[in-house]
């Protein structure tokens, strides 16, 4: 009769002994989990007592750092698992294209406008779905013929608007040619002498390559309502629709004509205020990415996982490759903004208000710290945490996504939309995943590796932190981002054995195979992790 | 004038064909059972009714309209609430976030609040716990309310008095009994004692079909019936 007696525990809490009754209780059913915590606590404290004053701050500020990039990662794919159970291993790239699209946004913004033109034409014909699924009714083929049909409309569609909207003016870096590298416009962004690229002209006549895109985009739209279940309902093509459709051409057109004086005004605004729109920008396009991944290539498949991990997989790479193709192979790194990049007289800052200083360092504690890694994106991990724990905890959607995980098919049964919520967690995740591409861009560089390394560390943070806890995610994190640092730090000091003369060196390299071995260990004493609730 | 009806309906789980006919007519403002064996497809039925499991043929209508191939969370939209077999209870839900999950207009649950703490008077003091902390009786009667705070028309009830003490089975019924002045309620029950109490018709599945149906009140005397297809008298 346990729960007669947690019932009438519950009805008195304000009795001390049945509260220390409780916290015994809980103690009893934890104390695998409190103890690992506790030699986890103490194995760290150790570590970084070995090493000097200065040094132990500066590690922690800076495993913490590596933590919250860690985190914005783990966060989403977190999120994604526990709701849907998609293990989505894209996430990594999307870390990724978050940081080349934020590099992008920053750097050439003039470039993202030029792709921006014929994008909103692309989606233009989308707006009017209930008319392409009208017509689609109308095509009497049934079964294969239907499918070839509609798979047919799709290619031709997409090829129609990829050759035409290779006519669309473009300004765009050459890997090739040095002077138009990305590596030498980060270098000139932060002289201050980046400037907008002379604009180029349509090849051919615009109207062809307006009207091209628009027939590309609505033959795309075309195919997928063939490929739908006919007979469902197609909805009205109300005024909504239509003013959707005619605004984003319309937008589209405007922006063609007024992107030189939106080119001239990004430009002039600091790299700090650029460092904020770049983020905004690359947040939402690969929020925007992920719900579409979602809609059309998870969503058909969650009946059959081993599939989805392998689709997933598979957009890794395309991703990866399209990258290597867009912005070149070589690395580069993304200039730090002003805020965070002063030198000079008062410089570094001094103490805690030092971070403030507009320095690119700051000297607390004894120790030397960079003001953008360990103040600024530890800062960001920390607002985000807060933010999506609010989001949880306060909202109707956080609520909504909380009992998703637990009985989906309940929450459906109570007239809500899981699907629509499904593709929103997706989405928010894919953003949050793009936010730390962006963060780590300036502290870390770009690399087309970058996803792969940071995936790798926040599989190791989710399977210590608990598979389904979102707080399990931000310690796992924490975990990866200090054992990652300490591991760094005793590289460069060594650890002095005894009777032997050199100090033991570990390399760098051994960090994700240390991280693992963490993990299996963690794993074997408490397979649900740090925080995870055990599976029924 | 029917609310809800099933006609012929076969559903498939996987490749198992567990509705192999099922009709069922649900006459507004009545207390209809669905009876039968272990295992001869009850919840299924309900299922079905919301989608979870759509019908592979035949038709389901709701006040006139075909709802076979619509989505389940619009056919719950249209008014219909699911008390479903494992109460499925949000443990991670507080008793209100439990509550206020189930409403469809914002201030539903302050609109109902009296309704349902009426009829549950211990959910009221419960209402800050989490989903996890109850007791079995207490998380039924949760499911119950949870079902109650959207303005539904139809309640599809799944084994209200399953795993119950007898005096919360009274209390359980007496709240069924009170609800159904105001919804129509499809009910599956084990207990042919409770289903005789509460219901006015009754519709009895065997193996996946349809093989009777009628007034509770001619069930209770038919001796045979009972003995035939629900194994107890």
């Amino acid at each position: 009769m346990s729960t007669e007696t947690s019932e009438l525990t519950t009805q008195t809490p304000d009795s001390g002994s049945s509260k220390n009754r409780e916290r015994a209780e809980w103690l009893q059913e934890n104390r695998v989990r409190v103890t690992v915590l506790a030699v986890l606590i103490f194995v760290f404290v150790v570590a970084l007592l070995g090493l000097d004053r200065d040094d132990w701050f500066s590690t922690i500020m800076q495993g913490l750092s590596v933590g919250a990039l860690t985190f914005l990662v783990v966060s989403g794919l977190s999120l994604i698992f526990g709701l849907m159970d998609v293990f989505n291993l894209a996430h990594g790239e999307f870390f990724m294209l978050g940081a080349y699209l934020g590099w992008t946004a920053y750097t050439r913004a003039d470039t993202l406008i030029d792709v921006a033109i014929p994008m909103l034409l692309l989606g233009a014909p989308f707006a009017l779905m209930p008319l392409w699924r009208r017509i689609a009714a109308m095509v009497t083929l049934a079964g294969r013929a239907r499918k070839t049909s509609a798979i047919g409309a799709i290619v031709v569609g997409a090829l129609t608007a990829f050759f035409t909207i290779t006519r669309f003016p473009l300004v765009i870096w050459d890997a090739e040619n040095f002077a138009m590298t990305p590596t030498n416009m980060t270098v000139q962004i932060d002289l201050g002498t980046l400037a907008p690229l002379p604009a180029e002209s349509f090849s051919g006549p615009a109207i062809v390559a307006i009207l091209g895109v628009l027939l590309g985009g609505a033959l795309i739209a075309f195919g997928f309502s063939v490929l739908r279940k006919p007979g469902m309902e197609s909805g009205a093509i109300d005024m909504k629709r239509l003013a959707t459709f005619g605004g984003l051409i319309v937008a589209a057109l405007v922006l063609h004509l007024i992107k030189e004086p939106v080119n001239e005004w990004i430009f002039g605004l600091s790299t700090t205020w650029r460092f904020f729109l770049s983020m905004g920008v690359s947040v939402v396009l690969v929020a925007a990415l992920g719900a579409l991944v979602e809609v059309v290539l998870i969503r058909p498949l969650y009946d059959r996982p081993i599939y989805q991990l392998m689709i997933t997989l598979g957009i890794g790479f395309i991703l990866i490759e399209l990258v290597r193709e867009v912005w070149g192979r070589p690395e580069f790194t993304m200039a730090r903004p002003a805020a965070f990049a002063g030198t000079g007289e008062g410089c570094p800052g001094q103490g805690l208000g030092g971070f403030f200083s507009g320095c690119s360092t700051v000297e607390v504690f004894g120790g030397r710290l960079r003001v953008y890694n360990e103040g600024f994106v530890v800062l960001v991990g920390i607002v985000v945490l807060v933010g999506v724990m609010l989001l949880l905890k306060r909202t109707r959607l956080g609520m909504v996504i909380r009992a998703g995980v637990e009985h989906p098919e309940m929450v459906e049964a109570l007239g809500i939309n899981v699907r629509r919520v499904f593709t929103m967690v997706f989405a928010l995740g894919s953003g949050l995943a793009a936010l730390g591409g962006v963060l780590a861009a300036p502290s870390i560089g770009l690399s087309s590796g970058m996803g792969a390394v940071f995936l790798l560390g926040s599989i190791v943070a989710l399977a210590v932190g608990g598979l389904t806890s979102f707080p399990g995610a931000a310690v796992g994190a924490l975990v990866v981002g200090l054992l990652q640092q300490i591991i760094i730090r005793y590289g460069q000091v060594g650890i002095p054995i005894p009777f032997v003369e050199e100090p033991f060196k570990p390399s760098p390299t051994v960090v994700p195979a240390a991280s693992i071995v963490v993990m299996v260990i963690i794993l074997l004493v408490l397979p649900t992790g740090l925080l995870g609730r055990s599976e029924k | 004038m029917s609310l809800l009806s099933l006609r012929d309906v076969h559903t498939f789980i996987e490749q198992f064909h567990i509705l192999e006919g099922v009709s069922v007519e649900v006459p507004q403002g009545s207390i209809v059972a669905l009876l039968g064996r272990n295992g001869a497809g009850k919840t299924t039925t309900l299922r079905t009714v919301l989608g979870l499991n759509p019908a592979s043929s035949g038709t389901v209508t709701f006040d006139g309209l075909d709802i076979t191939e619509q989505k389940s969370f619009d056919i719950a939209g249209m008014g219909i609430g699911y008390v479903p077999e494992n109460r499925q209870i949000f443990a991670e839900l507080s008793v209100e976030e439990n509550l206020r999950i189930a409403e469809r207009k914002k201030g539903e649950l302050e609109e109902k609040e009296e309704m349902i703490f009426g009829l549950f008077p211990d959910l009221k003091r419960l209402i800050r716990l989490p989903g996890t902390n109850l007791s079995g009786g207490q998380q039924q009667m949760l499911a119950v309310a949870r079902a109650l705070v959207a303005d539904n028309r139809l309640l599809l009830i799944d084994e209200p008095s399953e795993g119950l003490a007898p005096v919360l089975i009274e209390q359980m019924m007496d709240a069924i009994r009170t609800l159904s002045e105001h919804t129509t309620v499809l009910l599956v029950e084990q207990n042919f004692i409770v289903a005789s109490r509460l219901a006015q018709h009754y519709v009895i599945i065997e193996e996946g079909r349809t093989v009777k149906a009628g007034e509770m009140a001619d069930l209770v005397d038919d001796d045979e019936t009972i003995k035939r297809y629900l194994g107890a008298a």
